[in-house]
């Protein structure tokens, strides 16, 4: 609930936000009326990515800045397309 | 005492949740019931011998979050707003000041917080001190956007943060947006961006919030993502 107090208090001072939850968090989102959510597949402690994923790290945040952009009503939920690969990108040496 | 003899399956799928096995990527576990734990067990175990011969995890990690998905999916809702608060835009991303706070728990070197006034308070202490954490409001690093991955440190014992040690971004993506800056698809970064452990007093949160919301204001920040764990 932490960063869904700071969303609604951060944009009632006007400043736009947009949050990245991960899917099982996505009701904490729905209940709090949040302005603007990407929902990310991951698991826990990863909403962005996997470790060393760059390209995805990218993509996620670009999909929820362009959500800012693009969004023009608050309670706006959107799921990132994607799933959470990280053996394309470690290995367990 | 035997333990096999004596410990239940309840016990056994809730020790995982700051218990004697505690593994918070796992602590979903505790939130199933018997039979969904079991069921989530032996799929995730099928997944785990399928991989001996493709070597392929992926559908083992979409059990993880897909079994995560079901844990929480009846949590209790003690907040329920009906209203979103919605500030659009002011201007193209493009000339935006962009800024972060993230729940992560990271926090500059020689800047520690130091919860409850513990000076190097490792991890494992944190996840020890978890329901204190949850008594007091959260304490709001300011990490300057251009600190090195040498200089950040995470503590937070609420989640896993075996991913953020390895790769701050998988929590604190400053690196995709100073990528996204460089590339002008915003404007800037703003030269401070925040964290906080978030499993804190949500009460005492709302307290502190002011303070958290003025320093953003004179941020002078068009627009703020927000990264939860």
């Amino acid at each position: 609930m932490s960063v869904g107090h700071v969303a609604r208090a951060a944009e009632q001072a006007g400043i736009s936000t947009v949050g990245i939850y991960v899917a099982a968090f996505r009701h904490v989102a729905e209940v709090m009326a949040l302005p603007r959510t990407l929902v990310t597949r991951h698991p826990f402690g990863r909403p962005v990515g996997p470790v060393g994923d760059k390209a995805r790290h990218r993509a996620v945040v670009t999909a929820a800045l362009d959500m800012v952009g693009a969004v023009d009503h608050g309670g706006a939920v959107a799921t990132m397309p994607g799933r959470f690969d990280a053996g394309r990108h470690n290995r367990r040496d | 005492m035997d333990r096999a003899d004596s410990e239940t399956f309840d016990e056994f799928k809730d020790s995982f949740a700051y218990g004697e096995r505690t593994d918070l990527t796992f602590k979903f576990l505790k939130r199933l019931t018997p039979d969904a734990a079991a069921e989530a067990l032996r799929q995730m175990l099928s997944e785990i011998g399928t991989s001996l011969d493709t070597g392929d995890l992926t559908r083992l990690h979409d059990l993880i979050v897909e079994w995560q998905i079901t844990a929480y999916a009846g949590a209790e809702r003690s907040y329920r707003y009906e209203q979103a608060p919605f500030t659009p835009l002011r201007r193209p991303l493009a000339d935006c000041r962009v800024g972060m706070v993230t729940s992560s728990g990271h926090f500059v070197a020689g800047d520690d917080p130091a919860p409850f006034g513990v000076a190097d308070m490792t991890q494992v202490e944190a996840v020890e001190r978890i329901f204190d954490f949850l008594r007091e409001a959260p304490v709001l690093s300011t990490i300057p956007r251009d600190t090195s991955a040498d200089e950040l440190r995470v503590r937070h014992g609420g989640y896993d943060i075996r991913s953020a040690v390895k790769d701050h971004n998988v929590v604190f993506p400053r690196d995709a947006l100073l990528e996204l800056a460089a590339q002008g698809r915003i404007g800037e970064v703003a030269e401070n961006l925040y964290s906080f452990p978030g499993a804190a007093a949500q009460g005492r949160l709302l307290q502190v919030l002011p303070e958290w919301v003025e320093a953003l204001a004179g941020d002078r920040l068009d627009a703020l993502l927000l990264v939860p764990v």
